[in-house]
């Protein structure tokens, strides 16, 4: 035995390299598996039923709305990559106090999101919480709104939400990215005579590229797989409205224990995640 | 550059406008943490009376008290599953980083890349099956089995980051310590582990802060005994609705470790942003 791990040393990667084989790869072909079955209720049940769940899927408008509600998420990505790109840009300026600044834009993104999502509850409450509050206080108190308590509204205000606790890790990339632009050709751009708006679209733009891939990358892995904070603030409510597909897979799964349902549902999700990554991380170890 | 030439009238405005504006973003970020602070601060009659940007009119830590008293067990599970998943999936991680940064052998870059592709994982994707495996082996609602998924699904970030952490120490130092005898695990304990100290700090970091904030797989494979107090929290929103002190004072707890962290090692936790995600692009 002592021989043998001398011999092979690399034999110990075999704990961690088979638990991952085990709780992803064997556990995503399990869970297609448990989706093709009948399984509802608490006793297990493996027995093939073919593709009766998608198709039952694929006539289940709450699966719909949760797929529209799973891509509407996307707009943060957008507002997050301007908005951490215009707090990166004024970050870089040099100035006194820029550390302070950026960890306090940081810090939402440190914190859980059941925090976040607490928080939020009360940032939105529509009787007594902050922002209602504080727009009566501004004499503005027409403006005082729902939030996330209608259906109308709660899908913005997530998206805010969201957007709050994801820019400030967008800026933290790009902030990164523009202190390895060389200072040098930002000189020579300006002694041609550059404008400042001309330097940074033909200049330094060009050269974030690889920051603004990994931000739009992260941020959208944590819009495909946005649970907890939904949970926490509105657990997919008003009725169905706020239901993302990990939402509903959730609910269906666990609380309604439709286990075959659910798997299918995780399916989905999971082909949506590979649609976005596969290209993306083709692109990456190809070389 | 800045600092060295005086500025011009200009420049001073130009810079006042960047004051400004990062100090009213600073007001859009800390909005929802100073409501929760003067809240988590109030008795339950003055939340209902002031406004919650107010400061207390008395202040009292009635609210801190009975979050404290509903999370306390909740707190402790914290802290005993985050310790252990902190310290299995950092020690795996960073012998399968080691062994991707610093060895070849049979199909290394396809099984890395299998690896490291966990790191997009949609964990829906594979709740059902983590349920029944940790039922099945006993361990649901007992510490052990978050324990056991964290470590699990924490592997890949980890190997990612070490493999990045221990790709800069030079490859011929390595080989210089196996010509001298070295075996491959003694040159990981005597070499590797020693010079790259705050790689495994950043990486303690990173994993004890996702792994306390966790929900998902805290919700499913825990009941009474074993509940994080994610989970215990989000239980208290529905059971104590109208509280808001206590609700507050409830996030204010929960939220403590990673504020202390990330006003003590908050450059640890930045780094692990950066480092997992520069690492993978």
């Amino acid at each position: 035995m002592r021989q043998f791990f001398q011999r092979h040393p690399l034999i110990v990667l075999v704990i961690p390299l088979g638990m991952v084989f085990y709780f992803v790869y064997v556990g995503l072909a399990w869970n297609i598996l448990v989706s093709l079955s009948g399984w509802t209720g608490l006793r297990v049940d493996y027995s093939f039923k073919g593709f009766g769940n998608y198709l039952r899927m694929l006539d289940d408008s709450v699966f719909w709305l949760s797929l529209k509600n799973t891509l509407l998420l996307f707009a943060i990505i957008p507002i997050c990559v301007v908005l951490g790109l215009f707090l990166a840009v004024i970050l870089d300026k040099g100035l006194k106090g820029t550390n302070f600044f950026r960890n306090v834009f940081l810090l939402p993104f440190a914190l859980s999101f059941v925090v976040t999502g607490t928080l939020w509850a009360w940032m939105y409450n529509p009787a007594n919480g902050i922002i209602n509050s504080l727009l009566r206080a501004m004499g503005l108190g027409f403006l005082a709104g729902t939030w996330h308590t209608a259906q109308e509204t709660v899908m913005p205000a997530i998206i805010l939400a969201l957007v709050w606790q994801f820019s400030g890790y967008a800026s933290l990339i790009f902030l990164a990215g523009l202190k390895s632009v060389p200072e040098n050709q930002v000189q020579a751009a300006y002694l041609d005579g550059a404008s400042s708006l001309k330097v940074f679209w033909r200049v330094i733009l060009p050269q974030l590229k690889a920051p603004l891939t990994t931000a739009i990358v992260v941020i959208a892995m944590y819009a495909l797989r946005s649970f907890d904070f939904i949970w926490v603030l509105t657990g997919g409510g008003p009725g169905y409205s706020s239901h993302t597909l990990s939402v509903m897979m959730y609910r269906e799964t666990f609380l309604s224990t439709r286990y075959a349902y659910g798997a299918a549902i995780a399916t989905a999700l999971l082909v949506l995640v590979l649609l976005l990554i596969v290209p993306y991380t083709y692109r990456t170890y190809r070389r | 550059m800045a600092g060295a030439l005086p500025l011009s009238k200009t420049q001073k405005l130009l810079h006042a406008l960047y004051y400004m504006l990062l100090f009213i973003f600073a007001v859009f970020y800390l909005l929802p943490f100073w409501g929760a602070v003067t809240t988590s601060l109030k008795s339950s009659a003055e939340v209902f009376t002031t406004s919650p940007l107010s400061f207390p009119e008395k202040l009292t830590l009635e609210g801190y008290r009975a979050a404290f008293n509903h999370l306390k067990k909740p707190l402790l599970n914290s802290l005993i599953i985050t310790a252990g998943g902190t310290f299995f999936s950092v020690l795996l991680g960073s012998i399968c980083g080691y062994a991707f940064a610093q060895y070849r052998f049979k199909f290394d870059n396809v099984i890395f890349v299998l690896v490291v592709s966990a790191i997009f994982l949609p964990y829906q994707a594979i709740l059902v099956p983590l349920f029944q495996t940790i039922r099945r082996l006993g361990l649901y609602d007992t510490v052990w089995g978050l324990i056991l998924a964290h470590t699990a699904y924490g592997i890949p970030m980890m190997t990612l980051l070490f493999r990045s952490f221990y790709g800069d120490i030079p490859r011929c130092i390595v080989q210089q310590a196996m010509l001298d005898g070295y075996r491959p695990w003694a040159i990981y304990r005597r070499i590797i582990l020693p010079s790259t100290k705050i790689a495994t700090v950043t990486a303690v970091v990173f994993q004890f802060a996702s792994i306390w904030n966790e929900l998902l797989f805290s919700l499913v494979l825990t009941g009474y005994d074993a509940m994080p107090a994610t989970v215990s929290l989000n239980q208290m929103m529905g059971t104590l609705a109208a509280e808001w002190n206590v609700q507050m004072a409830g996030s204010m707890w929960l939220a403590l470790p990673i504020l202390v962290l990330y006003i003590i090692m908050g450059k640890y936790l930045i780094r692990g942003y950066m480092a997992g995600s520069v690492a993978a692009t």
